[in-house]
């Protein structure tokens, strides 16, 4: 009998308490019901099906409240203890479609951000939860640093770009600038979450609910994947906001890309597990050279191989990131460089891993791979979307200073 | 540099006419496909944005002539010193700017190659086919109907397997040839292709290269029946669907040649087949040259240029220095296949060049899908938009290394020459 693919592919169970477990249970339920079942007819009704499935997991279940704290209406999963269970969850739902992962991802990176018990935010928490914990699904879309225009002298935050400032403006903060390409969802967000500068060149995190006037939003922009995720390039003209809508805390940004980092690698090493099983059906019922199965091919079994390594590998560093932010106290402090350079690492590393398995999968499953049909191709563009907007700019450079910087002192790298 | 054409061209390689091939095509690229290719993945299913330029460079420019002889109205690049490496240019140029139209206008002469090549040539056929390729002033497109359901790239791998798990079948019924059989995935299926040409078997299970025959179909002859294209990660431009063989029945002399001939003018088509896989992955990444140098000459990590930093320049060096290394390599195979006349050369069917040719796809292909993966990175947030080109062909051309038995026939067909391997 086949091995579910939880049974193969090791995480450590016991980091994930039993209300996650069972939690897990029911979003598995659903990845299978709702989706995996009748891929064919996701894909052909993607636009339709994709708010529909949606608001099965986010509002029937009620995973969009999750981590938000119960005196909000929330689910009350805002202690770190619960982190591996939300990276299963997350993983879970990427399983099934990595832009609801994606959508989920940065949901919870957010109240991480400003609602963990480690870290929170009451005013703001108070002041966003109606819309998450509301009868409607609500999207977010997170704005990291990322690459700046040749000729502008731009604040910077590890090298990154910061195109977007604040400055104190009637009982709140003005936002300003822009031309920033969000993670995703940037056409569709109800919420956007800003990484910008004070005046000092300072960083700060910003949240601008999408009505608020100023806003320019450039047209939806066709992407190699997370299709659903539709995104655009936003720019803020005198946007004001509430002064408890701004985070000053030079950490916060940090400590965002943690999140982000831990989630979106969940994300990617859900989808790669689901493309792990659509592989492993196919190499056993393949056969090359006129009649051998294809996995008994000492060739393709390397290659097989290869999959399952990184798959494994990328899914057991997963647990480790969120294992060490849970037990900082053990390892350091969340808001150091620390933390932020092994989630840098660590979260590129799942990526380029559950990226590779992919490609490498594809090799032996040909023109087979490369169809909509057969559902890999999907996940193949969204994990490599996922890849390279969390490379922010420059591929692997900036998170190779941030490493270079943290452990041999560079100091202007 | 300043400019795509400075990378590396073996200039004592390339052909007379190269030069002025690579015009017309540069010209008709940057006018009929460069405006239009970011609306290419929606066309995918109805070809009305394709059409016009396929029209324009296949009956307007007349490139679909270019294999047959002058006599039979084609240009007599089928019988040139040059083949291998006027095919490599235009298949390169038009690469550049769409991988899926290179492919699916390449492919269009892959099945009369079996019969246009010496010392395998079958003029009877020639001028029967010629009008539908010389005498319309409509793209025309064939088609090599080849994978089978059952068999992935199992018909590719002729030199192991010499037409073993061939399923379809054609029995000589008086003077025309019966086919049944079903085929999966050519390029210039789904309802495009007018023309198909089909390996088939004489006697199912042989793996006697005598019971291999290749036969040409018309597409609309009774019993020939096509599906809608598939929907697929990119490659709009290229249409691929089954064909399903029921009784089909063609004249007897509508097979290339006969027992034996047929298998191995047959074979010469994976030399010809990886030449042009590699052009059109050196074309793409000279189109990802171009894009890439506008971004990072315009975009800034720690407010300097991207080309300016140490670290992100040492990326981008590698990138384009990889893309002039595949370049020298894919003339190379070009040369490989044009030197089957001369005394020091080989027949393109030999071992030794349908290995050496494999293993330059297999090393070209991974460094193109490596390098468009990188780029997207170093792109970033904006890796993924279409407007910046690269992800398309970052998509495009994922298939060129999977297609014609992929990265393991490759590998195999490489050990086989390199180390004399018997079983493999």
């Amino acid at each position: 009998m086949k091995k579910d693919v939880d049974e193969l592919i090791l995480y450590p169970r016991e980091w994930v308490d039993e209300t996650s477990s069972r939690v897990h249970e029911v979003v598995h339920r659903w990845a299978q019901k709702e989706i995996i079942e009748d891929r064919l007819a996701y894909t052909h009704h993607y636009e339709t099906q994709f708010d529909e499935k949606r608001k099965s997991l986010s509002l029937t279940i009620g995973l969009q409240k999750l981590t938000l704290p119960e005196e909000y209406g929330g689910g009350g999963w805002n202690t770190m203890q619960h982190v591996p269970g939300v990276v299963t969850i997350v993983s879970e739902i990427a399983r099934a479609d990595a832009a609801i992962g994606v959508i989920s991802a940065m949901t919870y990176s957010i109240f991480g951000l400003i609602a963990s018990e480690r870290n929170r935010k009451d005013a703001l928490t108070k002041a966003l939860a109606p819309m998450f914990c509301g009868n409607n699904l609500a999207t977010p879309s997170v704005m990291l640093p990322g690459a700046g225009m040749t000729g502008e002298d731009t604040p910077l935050f590890m090298g990154r770009a910061l195109p977007v400032s604040i400055e104190p403006a009637a009982g709140g903060y003005r936002l300003m600038g822009g031309a920033m390409r969000p993670l995703a969802c940037g056409h569709m967000a109800d919420l956007y979450c800003v990484a910008c500068t004070d005046k000092d060149g300072e960083s700060c995190v910003a949240f601008v609910p999408a009505e608020a006037e100023g806003i320019i939003k450039g047209p939806a922009v066709k992407t190699t994947g997370l299709n659903a995720c539709r995104n655009a390039t936003i720019s803020f003209d005198g946007v004001r906001i509430p002064e408890e809508y701004v985070l000053r805390d030079p950490n916060m940004l940090a400590t965002l890309h943690i999140w982000i980092n831990l989630y979106l690698g969940a994300v990617s090493v859900g989808s790669s597990l689901n493309f792990f099983e659509i592989l492993r059906d196919w190499a056993e019922s393949r056969t090359i050279k006129g009649g051998t199965p294809m996995k008994e091919n000492p060739l393709c079994a390397s290659v097989l191989a290869d999959v399952a390594e990184e798959i494994a590998l990328s899914r057991l560093l997963l647990y480790n990131m969120a294992h060490v932010f849970v037990h900082s106290e053990r390892f350091g402090a969340v808001e150091d460089k620390g933390m932020f350079t092994f989630a840098q690492m660590i979260g590129s590393r799942i990526q380029k891993s559950a990226l590779l398995a992919i490609n490498r999968g594809m090799e032996l499953m040909g023109s087979a791979g490369y169809a909509k049909e057969w559902h890999v191709e999907k996940h193949w563009r969204d994990v490599k979307t996922i890849q390279s907007a969390l490379c922010g700019v420059g591929a692997g450079v900036p998170v190779k200073m941030d490493i270079a910087r943290f452990f041999f002192d560079c100091k202007e790298v | 540099m300043n400019h795509i054409d400075e990378f590396c061209v073996p200039h004592e390689y390339i052909s007379p006419m190269e030069k002025h091939l690579r015009r017309v095509l540069r010209n008709w690229v940057d006018t009929y496909v460069m405006p239009n290719r970011r609306l290419y993945d929606e066309d995918w299913k109805d070809h009305h944005l394709l059409e016009p330029a396929f029209d324009r460079l296949m009956a307007g420019l007349g490139f679909q002539k270019a294999m047959f002889p002058p006599e039979c109205g084609g240009w007599g690049l089928g019988k040139s010193d040059y083949l291998f490496r006027a095919a490599y240019a235009i298949s390169e140029e038009i690469g550049r700017g769409d991988t899926g139209i290179a492919v699916a206008f390449g492919v269009t002469f892959w099945p009369i190659f079996t019969i246009l090549i010496d010392p395998y040539e079958n003029m009877r056929l020639a001028k029967e086919l010629a009008p539908l390729y010389c005498n319309t002033d409509k793209a025309f497109f064939a088609a090599n109907a080849m994978t089978e359901p059952q068999g992935g790239a199992d018909i590719e791998n002729m030199e192991l397997l010499k037409g073993k798990t061939i399923r379809t079948t054609a029995r000589l019924d008086g003077d025309e040839w019966v086919i049944n059989g079903h085929k999966l995935w050519p390029t210039n299926s789904g309802g495009t292709g007018k023309l198909f040409g089909v390996p088939c078997t004489t006697k199912p299970g042989s793996d006697d290269p005598n019971d291999f025959a290749f036969i040409f179909v018309p597409a609309e002859t009774p019993g020939v029946t096509q599906s809608s294209p598939y929907e697929k990660a990119g490659m709009a431009a290229d249409k691929n669907g089954d064909i399903w063989f029921e009784d089909v029945r063609v004249p007897s002399w509508y097979r290339a040649h006969g027992p034996g001939t047929d298998f191995i003018a047959f074979y010469q088509l994976i030399s010809l087949g990886q030449v042009a896989s590699i052009a059109f992955l050196t074309g793409a990444m000279m189109n990802l040259y171009e894009r890439l140098y506008e971004f990072v000459s315009t975009r800034t990590y720690r407010n300097k240029p991207l080309k300016e930093h140490d670290a992100v320049a040492a990326v981008i060096g590698r990138i384009a220095g990889d893309i002039d290394i595949c370049r020298i390599l894919g003339y190379e195979a070009a040369m490989i296949g044009d030197r089957r006349r001369m005394p020091y050369g080989d027949p393109i069917t030999s071992e030794r060049t349908v290995g050496r040719i494999r293993n330059i796809k297999d090393f070209v292909s991974d460094r193109a899908v490596e390098n468009f993966g990188t780029a997207m990175d170093i792109l970033g947030a904006y890796g993924a938009d279409r407007d910046w080109d690269i992800e398309k062909h970052w998509r495009d051309i994922k298939i060129v290394q999977l297609w014609m038995g992929g990265k393991q026939l490759c590998q195999m067909e490489a050990a086989r020459y390199y180390f004399n391997c018997k079983t493999l």
